[in-house]
């Protein structure tokens, strides 16, 4: 819409050619500069650049449209993650629409996670799933076919007893490997053609941090500024694919260490951290702009011995809460949330929110189940 | 009328022959007809008729209706008591306010993420529309979202737990005949959104406001969520960012006071590094800070949600404490509150400000 040619918006030919001298060609190129220089580009009088502003805003203005149609369409504002008390607490699901971050420590189940997110929007709609493609951005190639099927199989072995659903299950999935961040950022920016070619109806970013993490040493003066400015080029795209396409985006994140005081931690996320006073604690990357950027942020971290814990650290819908989970065959299966606390209306800072990593190690040493096809 | 003839709104090139012709303050022009002043300053017809016309606006009646437009302090202080304000549902924050959100001003909403920016927006914006029988100011909102957190189903809850908090109120018949018509759906109806991706949509929307504004006379507040985002990334030419920011607060300044809306903002926090150490400041450069009328930060202090209230004209600077619930923004458990402000919303019809009043200025 901002690069709309002002030929094409009514201005009158000699005007635009006017301007063109002056390499302003566009509706984007009109709006940058204030009435008075445009006065002085077109040779008009002050009312009558005004006029050409509002003639160029007309072409290029979104719609208005109410909060009522909205609402009407409120059946397809949520994507369903198919985990019961996390769809309660968000409201339906993940907002189609908005970006979801997960972040985390390492091997705390984000891509897990989102494999299971991708085996669920290829569902049909009657069991809750999108009936559509999914386009999975892989950076880390961490992607793996063999556990896509696997879970699919484990979490619905009815429906996927057909060897055909499986196929067709795995197809719809389509799998892009960006190893720089121009990369990513040339894939999404070119992505609107693939999303309606495969028929999309999520978008997964597995992950956004480390091709940036990798790329741009913050100690070094500039690169900060440059880094949060492409991680807000890649925000608006995102934010722009979801919204035209309606469709979820998961993206995934690291964590880093942030020195500095302690945040007070609630409770019920205390019990094993240590009170180490003077040394930083672990939260989430990339920073304080790109925390403004995600409209919801879901952590995992690590609880007691066994269980991980999924925090809904921000979310326009959601109140703080904690959720336990494990990860099975057949993905993420919530439990021991019988009990949920009473909603708190509490919370903190979702850019310092501390997230616990592993501790120890535990050795299972059960017998892996032999691979059943 | 000493104006030089550089200075008048006209277009470059019909200044550059008049100059030439000789004409070097304005009063050089009064007595001039069309045609004379074409042949001398080798201008077109159309030309010499809207120079004229400009001149004849700026001369002698200029000087009269400056003289009639003039407001002394009381009209001022009649017309600022009889514009409401918005109120939140947090007592301690209309407090600090002096009412609510003051129509006819900029209020800036700056904070980190998760806060409740964007709550106390949606909660605003459900609020314009209490009738003004309970002491709302009975309008609507439109809401512009940069960002993409407007979630419908979080501004329905806020609509349903307001008429909730309504019905408990309703006292008399009017209040019992205005609640009927207040249902979620004509809430939601009332609720104008556009979407904006980026900041030339943002400004085009802007330069329209006031032609939007006059075809809807009942809305009462203007709502960018969040002013920042579109603003952060795409500028290499930081100069160019200001100028344009500095246009945008002219202009939601004027159409404050002139449709007498109120016009709220939202921006975000940065990290400024000095000395080795790191702290948040809001967003957008120093000179932004000038532009908002009324500057409220909301931050986090441990578990806490707290507000302050930066800058302001009329109201001292304080810091409450609120909470987020599932009907919305509301005051915190944590501070008593001596008694729930119930009699406050529906107090005597016309008075909606709490400031002290003076009797005897009436």
């Amino acid at each position: 819409m901002a690069s709309k040619k002002l030929r094409r918006t009514g201005v009158s030919a000699d005007l635009c050619e006017r301007l063109k001298r002056h390499q302003v060609e566009t509706c984007q190129d009109v709006l940058s500069i204030t009435p008075v220089e445009l006065m002085r580009l077109a040779g008009l009088s002050y009312p009558a650049a005004l006029d050409l502003m509002r003639l160029v805003s007309k072409a290029c203005v979104p719609t208005v449209s109410t909060a009522w149609d909205l609402w009407k369409k409120k059946g397809e504002l949520c994507f369903s993650t198919s985990l019961p008390a996390l769809d309660r607490l968000l409201q339906g699901g993940l907002p189609r629409g908005a970006l979801t971050e997960v972040t985390g420590p390492s091997g705390c189940g984000k891509t897990q996670l989102c494999i299971m997110l991708s085996v669920l929007a290829t569902l049909p709609r009657s069991m809750g799933g999108l009936d559509s493609g999914v386009i999975y951005i892989d950076t880390e190639s961490a992607f793996s076919a063999e556990r896509l099927v696997e879970m699919a199989q484990a979490r619905f072995p009815e429906f996927f007893s057909v060897k055909e659903r499986l196929l067709e299950m795995a197809s719809r999935v389509h799998l892009f490997r960006e190893l720089t961040c121009q990369d990513v950022l040339n894939r999404l920016e070119r992505l609107e053609e693939d999303i309606i070619a495969c028929r999309a109806g999520l978008l997964i970013l597995d992950s956004v941090a480390s091709v940036v993490r990798k790329e741009f040493d913050t100690s070094l003066p500039g690169n900060l500024t440059y880094r949060s400015n492409l991680l807000g080029q890649e925000a608006a795209v995102l934010k722009y694919l979801s919204q035209e396409f309606c469709i979820p985006v998961v993206l995934t994140n690291q964590i880093t260490t942030h020195v500095g005081e302690k945040v007070h931690c609630p409770q019920w996320n205390q019990a094993d951290v240590s009170t180490e006073e003077d040394s930083g604690f672990v939260t989430a990357a990339l920073g304080n702009t790109w925390s403004h950027s995600v409209n919801t942020r879901l952590i995992v971290q690590y609880g007691d011995a066994e269980r991980r814990q999924i925090v809904i650290a921000k979310s326009p819908v959601a109140p703080f809460a904690v959720l336990s989970y494990t990860v099975q065959r057949e993905g993420i299966r919530l439990e021991g949330n019988e009990n949920p606390d009473s909603v708190l209306n509490q919370g903190t800072d979702p850019g310092l929110q501390p997230i616990r990593v592993r501790t120890g190690f535990i050795y299972n040493l059960s017998q892996a189940t032999p691979f059943t096809c | 009328m000493h104006r030089t003839v550089p200075s008048l709104p006209l277009a470059p090139s019909v200044k550059v022959k008049l100059i030439n012709a000789g004409f070097q303050v304005a009063s050089d022009l009064t007595d001039m007809r069309p045609l004379q002043l074409c042949k001398e300053a080798g201008i077109s017809q159309e030309e010499a008729v809207e120079v004229l016309q400009m001149l004849r606006d700026d001369g002698q009646p200029h000087q009269q209706r400056a003289a009639t437009e003039s407001l002394t302090a009381l009209d001022l202080l009649h017309q600022e008591q009889a514009q409401g304000s918005i109120v939140t549902f947090c007592s301690a924050l209309d407090d600090t306010l002096g009412g609510g959100v003051s129509v006819g001003k900029t209020t800036e909403i700056c904070g980190a993420p998760g806060v409740g920016k964007t709550q106390l927006c949606m909660q605003l914006a459900v609020d314009v529309q209490i009738p003004v029988c309970f002491g709302g100011l009975g309008g609507k909102a439109l809401y512009i979202d940069t960002e993409g957190s407007f979630l419908v189903q979080r501004v329905a809850d806020m609509a349903n737990a307001a008429v909730q908090h309504c019905t408990l109120l309703a006292e008399d018949t009017e209040q019992r005949q205005a609640l009927e018509e207040l249902t979620v759906e004509k809430i939601l109806s009332n609720l104008f959104l556009v979407r904006c991706h980026d900041y030339v949509e943002l400004l085009a929307e802007v330069y329209l406001l006031p032609d939007f504004l006059s075809e809807h006379p009942e809305v009462r507040l203007v709502v960018i969520d969040s002013i920042a985002f579109p603003f952060r990334h795409d500028f290499e030419d930081l100069s160019q960012r200001t100028r344009l920011l500095n246009g945008l607060a002219q202009q939601l300044i004027q159409l404050a006071t002139q449709h007498s809306i109120a016009v709220v903002l939202t921006n975000q926090m940065t990290t400024r590094v000095s000395n080795g150490q790191s702290k948040l400041v809001p967003a957008l450069g120093e000179s932004w800070g000038h532009a908002a009328t009324q500057r409220l930060i909301l931050h986090w202090e441990g578990l806490r949600r707290l507000a302050s209230l930066y800058k302001s004209p009329s109201q001292m600077e304080a810091t409450i404490q609120y909470q987020i619930t599932v009907q919305g923004f509301r005051d915190s458990p944590d501070e008593p509150r001596p008694v729930p402000d119930v009699s406050a919303v529906s107090s005597q019809s016309g008075n909606h400000s709490k400031r002290p009043r003076m009797e005897d200025l009436s």
